[in-house]
């Protein structure tokens, strides 16, 4: 920073607080691991929410005729269990693992962005409580979690429950943004010397894929949620057919937009099933340049294929088997990573604990998705297919079966990580194969169903459907998986109780995480570490396996156990939340990124701001000047204070630079 | 930056999409023929491409440390940039007054909108400037100032939308008072602040400078598609031309 | 250990229910009514063979990957903790392009029956032959019914949709409101029905039945229940079904029951409700009046202060309902959801929303939203008497509404009945939805008022909204009974 000191002086109303106890040091915290925490217990709340309203669906469907609850009930409750597990769920644990990770794996203190990243976490949270604050005034989203328009339009949508989905998926999206922008930014600065792209973890690169897929992706949703609410609050004519506006083109940019979704939602289980094969297979990922590749062009070719959601709209025969065409050229790099998957286990000393257990089901399950997928890619059986339960089994399969065993497989993988402790690997099992079983018991019959004939988001169905049996077969696998769940949160709150156990790399593991201490410590890497190899971890510790000069340990490995700066300095306080508690910033003397509450209030003012579009003007102008401030009072403090002695490695943006990203 | 900018470039291409998937598809009219005036337009568009000549300038002057230079050419970057504004709002009065609103046709939805989110990006980059004028002065940026500057703005924004009744319960008296007020404390903040030339070591914040500039070109060329598309190409579509299409789309199936 | 411990109880329950899996799911084979299987038209025979192609190709990539999968998983386990380091290998290249490949002979397998499929289908609905003289169908859809128009026929019914055996047909889909989905599993595929586009689809029936259809695209509250049926009939069959629908039903006669039906039925229902479109003239304007009420429906909906969305005014009681013409001659209602017999009609004119939640009778018509209209049980029952009369009479029976009376008067009174006039105008003072007729004669001349009726919107009353009544009237209701209609309003008082 240069001398001429560019900030003055602000009266800041709300210093810094010193504190790294308590709620207030979480509130305002700019650490990554904090804000990855709480990414990931919000995300998981939202998951119980999304998979309640999920058992009450099924309860309804379990017998014909039922009448548990009504159809505007049941259309709220697809609607917002859609909108839920994906935006609310599956994409931010996504993000919590970002943030755990991406600084861990790359070797580096934090993100690019500090302030930008909370603003990111809380943004996301005010969107999640807003969209499901709706349940409050009765008027969830109920049109859809792809909310066709024009049944979203006013004279069919009367009620606020299409506003608050659509300004609150706006609010998710800006989070999403803001979050995609600082891990790119992340990934390409911050990288420990010598990893160059073709060695970074698998896992970083599906990261770096998946946020460029969402600066590309997002803005396009953003556009159609601007215009259709242009279209419910201020009467303009996007979507109304009788001013000529047509219906199609909404499914166009939401499709244009939602097929990526479909990959920045299985990218991310992708790079951690890559983590985790080699590890629990002690051999190198197969064919790393191939997988990474495929990665790269699945995600590019994502966005040609989004028309294979509308196959039955009617967009002519040429459109169709364009789409179909480049739809099954999709499955030829999915296909390589599944094989490649299969030889990192092949010749391997496969060691059957949960998360390698969850990562063989990722690739067993996604397998059937994608072969389902392949039904549907031909538009004349798509024809069939299209809007039943053979869809909704398929994108389960990939989206259950697939994304959530991955992230599951993480939670496990990296929980040692996380809280110095494993998940208890019994309780862990049973886990396992609960939600398996639970998991192919709901969704493998209804592609039976669906091909029987019946379509999705129908409340209830006659008794001489023949649909009956098949229904109730899913709902009491629903509730398996729902007991699965329940065992998690068992084993979470025993593993809790139990003594931290400090191993630093329980599994043997091949990338940078595994190098530091369990928990790890506030500042990451004591010393950045240098990178020479491809797994460079494993490289140090085997370097004759893979011919590797052996070479000092990087600095940045576990001492010996006992050894003074590996543990704790209050040991029983670790907090079984996943971050570390460690002591104050002065003690190790590594220069981090100061707390801040800006990010909050500024996230909290856009939120407001957003909400209040529905309502009194009066209430947008208040919104706006409470976001003002948090903007404002961001640029105006500085990132840290006093202002850094030496150079920090970690880059740390001045004020504008993250003011860029807003 | 790059990054936030190739999100930017899908938000735009999915707006002028939308204009161009929409183009010849209104019902009714005003139709663009009889309403687009492409040499005032031509003028504006000039207008903002000096300002992008000015910007240049401007970044130049800082990276050679001349303070007072690139403070002048960020303010007349700025400048430009309000022009230009102004001859928007001018705009959107006229096609106002000609029945031309978001909500009578579709060409109308697609104009505001596409127009309005780009005047929004240019009003953006306005108080950016302003704020990077405010960064290079001997001080720095005093917090008062900004705080002043913004208020100010914000007053003069409650106030147009006010009088353009998007506020519908603010009344055109209160609409006034709040545009005077805003605009009185803004000019007080700006001579508050930048009455005191000196000489000054501005070169460091070149970088930052740059980012703003990428933005404000960004903006410039943003505007160059949509002036080609909306104000060149389109600007003879008429009802027939519309009708054809409409019918088009319909015979053909 | 522990790791041993659990998962032998594990490996029992997992393989048990690996055995059950496949019992269960046999049992369950699809093979209902509304299933794509078991097809009775040559699309869905194509459509259900590729579709069997695509399923034995995957189960033979499944098997395969799968199998290797759990090979690997078992053969390559970890034995001992202290078991040799194995080989680093990183890959080779020369396998990952062989599997980079393999997979695209499968696909071109699969991508050249689909494309020839697609532009097959697109020509007619057998072996990519453009047919020679389809059926024009012409669907659409609404929230939550469907109307099928028989083009050049003049014929037009609701929610069951009558064809020849072993002729294409050819429909056109539209949507008056927002987009369905038009979907007959044993015919072929569906294809979305959008407001302002015009999609076209063929569907055949090799083979006599009733087939199940069912919207497949979310439209709303009552979705789940928007289902039609599509019946098929041998040829001359289907020649005379058209001419039934074609022929009035037969005059009431002895049956005050049903004849006090009409009359409320005139009141209180017709003014959504068609019922008289066997008169080709009525036939051939049921599209714009259906229209018409979605226009008003959409133009109900107004923006308070705060900018809160209502529906509000007279407005509300207008919405495109079915067309109830020749109603009792269907097998089904409410969009094809219950078996029609009068007591289900008493069930469902009784509360409507206890069958068919959501729908817009419920919602909008004064009946059930205004006290002083309620129907008693003594009225369900003349409604009910009154719906299971309408359905074609016999074949030697002419036109006999307005002719068998002489007296104009009540002739007009007849014509006003018929064409639902009395639902939107009392006789009386009293506003309904249209101002009410009383002294009419005093206030305007015999011209005056027919050209209020032919042509509603030259002279609106102040304070009633424009373009309400249908513009129709003029081309539907014949001179001799226009007349009549113009004497009997002139007898108001």
């Amino acid at each position: 920073m240069a001398e001429e000191a560019v900030i003055s002086k602000f009266p800041n109303p709300f210093p810094r607080p010193k504190t790294n106890r308590g709620w207030i040091s979480w509130v305002m915290t700019v650490d990554h691991k904090r804000i990855g925490t709480m990414y990931g217990i919000t995300a998981f709340v939202f998951f119980l929410v999304g998979g309640i309203e999920a058992l009450i669906m099924r309860l309804q469907l379990a017998r014909a005729d039922s009448d548990l609850v009504s159809p505007e009930v049941f259309n709220q409750l697809f609607t917002m269990h859609g909108t839920t597990m994906i935006f609310l769920v599956v994409m931010p644990i996504g993000a919590a693992f970002f943030n755990w990770m991406i600084p861990l794996m790359i070797g580096a203190r934090d993100v690019a962005f500090p302030r930008l990243n909370a603003f990111s976490y809380w943004l996301f949270l005010s969107g999640g409580l807003f969209i499901n604050l709706s349940f409050a005034f009765n008027a969830a989203p109920n049109a859809g979690w792809f909310g066709y328009a024009n049944l979203t339009e006013v004279p069919y949508s009367l009620g606020d429950n299409t506003t608050f989905w659509l300004i609150g998926l706006q609010l998710l999206g800006v989070a999403s943004l803001a979050a995609a922008f600082n891990f790119i930014i992340t990934i390409i600065n911050l990288r420990a010397p010598g990893m160059s792209f073709m060695k970074m973890p698998v896992f970083i690169w599906m990261s770096l894929i998946v946020q460029i897929l969402l600066v590309l992706a997002f803005p396009v949703i953003t556009v159609a949620l601007i215009e259709l609410q242009f279209d419910r609050l201020y009467g303009t004519n996007f979507f109304n057919p009788v001013a000529g506006g047509e219906p199609v083109f909404w499914q166009h940019m939401f499709w244009l937009f939602g097929h990526p979704e479909v990959y920045i939602l299985i990218l991310p289980a992708m790079g951690i099933v890559s983590e985790v094969l080699p590890t629990f297979s002690r051999k190198p990922l197969y064919g790393y340049p191939f997988v990474v590749m495929a990665g790269a062009s699945i995600a590019f070719m994502g966005f040609f294929v989004w028309s294979h959601h509308m196959f039955t709209v009617g967009l002519g025969p040429a459109a169709n088997a364009a789409f179909a065409l480049s739809t099954m050229a999709i499955a030829i790099p999915t296909g390589v990573k599944i094989f490649n998957w299969i030889g990192t286990v092949w010749g391997g000393q496969v060691r059957l604990q949960t998360p390698m257990l969850f990562s063989l089901a990722f690739v067993a399950l996604f397998i059937v998705g994608g072969l389902s997928g392949i039904a549907h890619a031909s538009p004349p059986t798509d024809a069939q297919q299209q809007d039943t339960y053979f869809i909704v089994a398929h994108f389960h399969y990939v989206l259950f079966g697939g994304s959530m065993f991955g992230l599951f497989a993480g939670v496990y993988y990296w929980w040692p990580k996380f809280t110095g402790k494993r998940l208890g690997e019994t309780l862990g099992k049973w886990h396992f194969w609960l939600m398996f079983i639970g998991m192919n018991i709901t969704f493998f019959p209804m592609h039976w169903v669906g091909l029987d004939g019946m379509p999705r988001r129908i409340f209830t169905y006659p008794a001489d459907s023949g649909w009956e049996t098949i229904n109730s077969w899913s709902t009491i696998g629903a509730f398996i998986i729902a007991l699965s769940i329940l065992l998690f949160i068992v084993n979470y709150f025993r593993t809790w109780r139990r003594e931290p156990t400090y191993e630093a790399d329980p599994w043997d593991g091949r990338t940078l995480e595994w190098s530091i201490p369990s928990p790890v410590p506030v500042y990451n890497f004591k010393e950045i570490p240098t990178v020479e190899y491809l797994d460079d971890w494993w490289a140090q510790k085997y370097p004759e396996s893979v011919n590797a000069e052996p070479r000092e340990r990087s600095p940045g490995q576990p001492a010996p156990a006992g050894a003074e700066d590996m543990l704790p300095l209050n040991g029983q306080d670790v907090s079984s939340y996943g971050a570390s508690s460690y002591g104050d910033d002065e003690d190790h003397g590594i220069h981090l990124p100061d707390k801040s509450y800006y990010p909050l209030i500024a996230a909290v003012g856009f939120a407001f701001f957003g909400g209040s579009l529905m309502s009194a003007w009066w209430l947008t102008l208040i919104a706006g000047f409470i976001m003002m401030f948090g903007i404002m009072g961001w640029i105006f403090e500085p990132v840290n204070d006093p202002p850094p002695e030496e150079e920090n490695p970690g880059g740390h943006p001045e004020g504008y630079s993250a003011e860029a990203g807003h | 930056m790059w990054t936030f900018l190739g999100s930017e470039c899908m938000f735009f291409g999915s707006l002028i999409a939308t204009f161009l998937v929409y183009r010849n598809q209104s019902t009714t009219g005003p139709f663009p023929d009889e309403i687009i005036d492409v040499p005032i337009t031509t003028v504006s568009t000039f207008v903002l491409l000096m300002s992008s000549l000015a910007m240049v300038l401007a970044l130049n002057a800082v990276q050679r440390n001349q303070a007072n230079l690139g403070r002048f050419w960020i303010l007349m970057t700025a400048l430009l940039g309000t022009i230009f504004l102004g001859f928007q709002a001018f705009e959107f009065n006229e096609f106002f007054n000609e029945g031309l609103t978001p909500r009578v046709n579709l060409f109308g939805t697609t104009f505001f909108v596409l127009t309005g989110f780009h005047g929004a990006h240019v009003t953006v980059g306005v108080i950016w400037l302003l704020v990077m004028a405010g960064v290079i002065t001997p001080k720095g940026l005093s917090a008062w100032t900004l705080l002043g500057a913004v208020l100010g703005a914000y007053a003069i924004l409650v106030g147009i939308l006010g009088l353009l009744d998007v506020i519908r319960n603010l009344s055109d008296v209160g609409a006034v008072i709040f545009i005077a007020a805003g605009a009185v404390v803004m000019v007080a903040a700006g001579l508050k602040h930048f009455s005191i030339p000196t000489k000054l070591n501005v070169a460091s914040q070149a970088g930052n400078l740059e980012v703003t500039a990428l933005y404000w070109h960004f903006v410039d060329i943003v505007w160059i598609v949509i002036f080609t598309v909306v104000y060149l190409v389109s600007a003879n579509d008429s009802i027939e031309t519309s009708e054809a299409i409409i019918s088009g789309l319909h015979g053909g199936g | 250990m522990q790791i041993l411990r659990s998962s032998s109880a594990l490996k029992r329950f997992a393989l048990l229910l690996t055995l059950l899996a496949p019992a269960i799911l046999a049992a369950c084979a699809p093979g209902g009514d509304q299933s794509t299987f078991d097809s009775a038209g040559p699309i869905a025979k194509d459509q259900e063979n590729i579709f069997i192609f695509i399923f034995w190709l995957a189960v033979v990539v499944f098997v395969v990957v799968e199998a290797a999968l759990i090979y690997s998983i078992f053969r390559f386990r970890q034995t001992r903790p202290d078991a040799e380091m194995p080989t680093q290998t990183h890959g080779n290249f020369k396998l990952e392009i062989a599997w980079t490949i393999a997979p695209v002979f499968v696909l071109v397998a699969i991508a050249v029956p689909t494309v020839t499929l697609i532009f097959d289908h697109e020509k007619g609905p057998v072996d990519g032959r453009v047919p020679e003289n389809p059926l024009e169908i012409n669907a659409v859809a609404h929230q939550w019914w469907f109307e099928f128009e028989y083009p050049g026929q003049d014929v037009i019914t609701a929610n069951e949709l009558h064809i020849p055996i072993d002729r294409a047909v050819r429909v056109s889909l539209d949507s008056d409101d927002v987009i369905h989905s038009f979907w007959v599993p044993k015919l072929a595929g569906k294809v979305d029905m959008i407001p302002g586009d015009d999609n076209v689809m063929f569907i055949q029936a090799d083979r006599v039945g009733t087939f199940i259809g069912q919207c497949a695209e979310f439209c709303g509250e009552a979705h789940a229940n928007m289902r039609f049926r599509v019946v098929s009939h041998e040829p001359d069959d289907y020649e005379d079904w058209l001419d039934s629908m074609r022929r009035a039903p037969a005059p009431i006669v002895d049956n005050p029951l049903a004849e006090a039906g009409r009359t409320l039925f005139a009141q209180n229902c017709s003014t959504c409700h068609s019922t008289r479109t066997y008169e080709p003239l009525r036939a051939q304007g049921e599209r714009e009046v259906q229209l018409g009420r979605q226009t008003l429906f959409r133009k109900a909906v107004k923006r308070d202060e705060e900018g809160i969305k209502t529906r509000e005014g007279d407005l509300v009681t207008l919405i495109s309902a079915p067309n109830l013409t020749h109603l009792a001659a269907r097998q089904t209602f409410a969009a094809g959801i219950i078996e029609l017999t009068e007591e289900n009609l008493k069930k469902w004119i009784r509360d409507p929303d206890d069958i068919k939640q959501g729908n817009r009778m419920k919602d909008l018509a004064p009946i059930y939203n205004d006290p002083a209209l309620w129907l008693s049980d003594e009225e369900v029952d003349q409604l009910a008497a009154y719906l299971m009369t309408l359905k074609p009479g016999p074949e030697e029976a002419v036109e006999t509404a307005g002719t068998v009376e002489v007296d104009p008067i009540a002739q007009g009174r007849e014509v006003f009945l018929n064409n639902g006039c009395s639902a939107c105008h009392s006789t009386g003072a009293d506003r309904v939805v249209g101002p009410g007729l009383s002294g009419l004669a005093d206030k305007s001349s015999t011209d005056m008022i027919r050209e209020s009726i032919t042509d509603p919107g030259a002279v609106v009353t102040d304070g009633f909204p424009d373009g309400v009544m249908p513009g129709n009237f003029g081309s539907v209701i014949s001179d001799n009974d226009l007349n009549a209609l113009i004497q009997y309003l002139e007898t108001l008082k």
